[in-house]
């Protein structure tokens, strides 16, 4: 690819690049520095590109590194603030009956395949996971986009297991409800 | 040995559930969610769910 093709498809995937950053910093300045920081290592870089993989692919992966790192170095803040909200209350109750039981019975999500296919649901997805609290959906996303084990995101966040266990499950069932009334619910979407 | 330790509620099996994407389960609780998922629908859907939205997450940005 020539950089003037190049600069030109990385220039129409800052605003996605930048999505994704917030979502997983829950910081703008942070996530607006780890997107100049990939762009630019995108184009120093250009001549390593292969060109068989797509270009969205290869700078995704590239923004993976660079919000690891940023994790890395902005780690002491976020891990004070995440053992504050660990620690707070967000229990699931008023999912459950005392007994246990769900208090409305899951709805069937049909087939997921065709869900991928749209380009709406993923941005129900997002939303949804802008909407958990901060660091739950930080910790989450170490989890589920940038695929941390549990004990490596215990150590960066500075939490202990059961928390970083306890915040998984919360974020997950969150979600799922976020999902379930936003998408799943609304006869699979618009 | 208790009757009925065996059983456990929906949000219990919920629990597991997430804790099976983030760790292996300790063998009780493998038979216990293993038994629940047998005979609670519900549960199973929400098994499919987790794994779907796991699915979702890992193609956020492709």
């Amino acid at each position: 690819m020539n950089a003037d093709a190049l600069s030109n498809s990385l220039d129409g995937l800052r605003p996605t690049l930048l999505k994704i950053a917030r979502l997983q910093l829950r910081n703008d300045s942070w996530a607006e520095d780890v997107v100049s920081e990939t762009l630019l290592a995108a184009i120093e870089n250009a001549a390593s590109f292969a060109g068989n993989s797509q270009v969205k692919t290869w700078v995704v992966g590239i923004l993976k590194h660079k919000i690891i790192d940023q994790l890395r170095r902005g780690g002491r803040e976020v891990s004070i603030e995440a053992q504050m909200e660990a620690a707070g209350v967000d229990s699931l109750d008023e999912l459950y009956h005392p007994s246990g039981h769900r208090l409305s019975p899951p709805l069937d999500w049909g087939d997921p395949e065709t869900t991928l296919s749209r380009t709406q649901f993923f941005e129900v997805l997002q939303a949804c996971v802008e909407r958990l609290p901060e660091n739950m959906g930080r910790i989450f996303m170490m989890r589920e986009w940038l695929e941390y084990e549990t004990d490596q995101i215990c150590k960066e966040m500075n939490i202990t297991s059961t928390n970083c266990f306890v915040m998984l499950h919360r974020a997950r069932m969150r979600l799922r409800e976020c999902l379930e009334m936003n998408w799943f619910a609304k006869e699979r979407g618009p | 040995m208790k009757r009925g330790w065996l059983i456990i509620s929906c949000r219990h099996a919920h629990e597991l559930l997430s804790e099976r994407m983030d760790k292996p389960l300790a063998t009780g609780d493998r038979l216990k969610l293993w038994l629940h998922l047998r005979i609670c629908d519900m549960c199973t859907r929400v098994e499919g769910q987790m794994d779907f939205m796991r699915k979702a997450l890992r193609r956020l940005g492709e």
